[in-house]
């Protein structure tokens, strides 16, 4: 393997392994940290490198170690992390008014109510386990097999298997009480409330219908609707997407506020 | 040779498949204990096994005969148990035993309940589940206790069930 190689490889794989890092610190600039401290270590142990799995299993391998070790990346919220950072965003005109801001002049502040689901994802995820993160992203975010999990956590397939099932059973639970996209008595109607603050000459209920997670949400099959929110996360870059900067200054704003709640829950 | 090598082979596996479907719980009774145990043959790694019966908080959403179980299954920690064989009653347990894929233990003053998992070595393991419960006094309230069978077979059966699905998972 040689040098060049790497920068290839590591040039072709930068963007997912930087969504892969903010959905799990939460931060932008942990992220980004983390990413360059990957490539540094993975040009100093190139030499080490065997081709036993594919490259870019091998840089998403350093990445999770150097993302294990990340006080942001440890860090779990209460799964009523949208009602807490809502309140707190409520109360804050000066994020309300930056947030316009950039829905108003920046060419990436669009609001989509995709683009929040993925980022509600995001947020919610954190109430998991880390290990449970980590392998839902890898496998239904970035499309890792188990045995490559495996590698990429260093524990055994059976261990995958059980974190992969007992997230994604825990996130269906909890978007199945939450969200009403999918649920008439999900408590969270965010999607819809924000989307009328940041388009309010657009007909909501109309645009949610274009989302084929809403569509499918009468039949009730709980897993495919897991599999398309999924979908969903799949298809959205945060860094490039047409509403990274919102939806990032809406992150950058929730792990604050986050941050501070698991503070004064510690004293 | 080979022929009749076969043949007890496949009669092996028979009286295996056998033993895995009968899942029926026994109840031994003494004037002083009762001991009621239950096994099964479980296709999956012990990992997973042992991780679903030492996750606390994880209980009730694959077993139908825990209602909550809180605290942190680890050796020497305490925790409340709600059961659906007596959904009024919380009881307090000790963990006593934990060797992590094989052997857990935990109990009170009254009986103990042992969760062991021995590997077969072809992707089989059996679970057994054992409680034995007794004492001096067990004479005058014994009558009062109901029998365990039926929530054991059906806490095998879940865990069997919950433990293979995860297996599946591709």
């Amino acid at each position: 393997m040689t040098q060049q190689l790497l920068n290839q490889e590591f040039e072709g794989i930068l963007g997912q392994l930087k969504s892969y890092l903010v959905r799990i610190t939460a931060s932008v600039a942990d992220a980004e940290d983390i990413a360059q401290e990957t490539y540094l270590k993975a040009a100093e142990k190139i030499s080490t490198f065997r081709g036993e799995s594919s490259l870019k299993t091998w840089l998403f391998t350093i990445a999770s170690n150097l993302a294990k070790d990340n006080l942001r990346a440890k860090k779990r919220w209460p799964e009523s992390v949208s009602d807490i950072t809502k309140a707190a965003a409520l109360a804050n005109k000066q994020f309300i008014q930056e947030s316009i801001h950039i829905r108003n002049t920046s060419p990436n502040g669009q609001f989509e109510a995709k683009e929040h689901i993925a980022f509600c994802f995001t947020c919610i995820s954190k109430s998991l386990p880390l290990e449970q993160q980590l392998c839902l992203f890898l496998k239904e975010v970035y499309g890792f097999k188990v045995n490559e999990i495996a590698a990429i956590l260093d524990t055994t397939e059976a261990m995958v298997k059980y974190y992969l099932h007992t997230g994604r059973s825990k996130m269906i639970t909890v978007f199945d009480g939450r969200c009403a996209l999918i649920n008439k008595q999900g408590v969270c109607h965010q999607c819809s409330e924000l989307n009328g603050l940041y388009n309010p000459k657009q007909n909501t209920q109309e645009e949610l219908m274009k989302i084929e997670l809403v569509r499918e949400a009468e039949k009730g099959d709980k897993e495919h609707l897991f599999d398309l929110r999924m979908e969903i996360l799949k298809g959205i870059d945060p860094f490039t997407s047409k509403a990274s900067e919102l939806q990032l200054h809406h992150l950058e704003h929730n792990r604050q506020v986050m941050e501070k709640y698991l503070e004064e829950k510690a004293v | 040779m080979k022929r009749i090598t076969t043949f007890l082979t496949s009669l092996s596996i028979m009286v295996s498949s056998a033993t895995a479907q009968t899942e029926k719980a026994s109840t031994e009774r003494t004037t002083f204990h009762r001991t009621t145990s239950v096994s099964i043959e479980i296709k999956a790694d012990s990992a997973i096994v042992w991780s679903l019966l030492t996750k606390a908080s994880d209980y009730p959403r694959w077993n139908s005969t825990v209602t909550s179980i809180e605290g942190n299954i680890a050796l020497g920690e305490k925790i409340k148990l709600k059961s659906t064989l007596d959904a009024k009653r919380t009881f307090k347990l000790k963990i006593k035993e934990f060797v992590p894929d094989r052997r857990l233990v935990w109990g009170d003053g009254q009986g103990n309940r042992v969760y062991t998992i021995t590997n077969n070595g072809n992707g089989m393991l059996t679970f057994t589940m054992t409680e034995k419960i007794g004492g001096l006094m067990f004479p005058m309230y014994a009558k009062m206790i109901p029998s365990f069978d039926q929530s054991f077979e059906q806490f095998a059966s879940d865990l069997k069930k919950e433990a293979e699905k995860i297996m599946s998972t591709k």
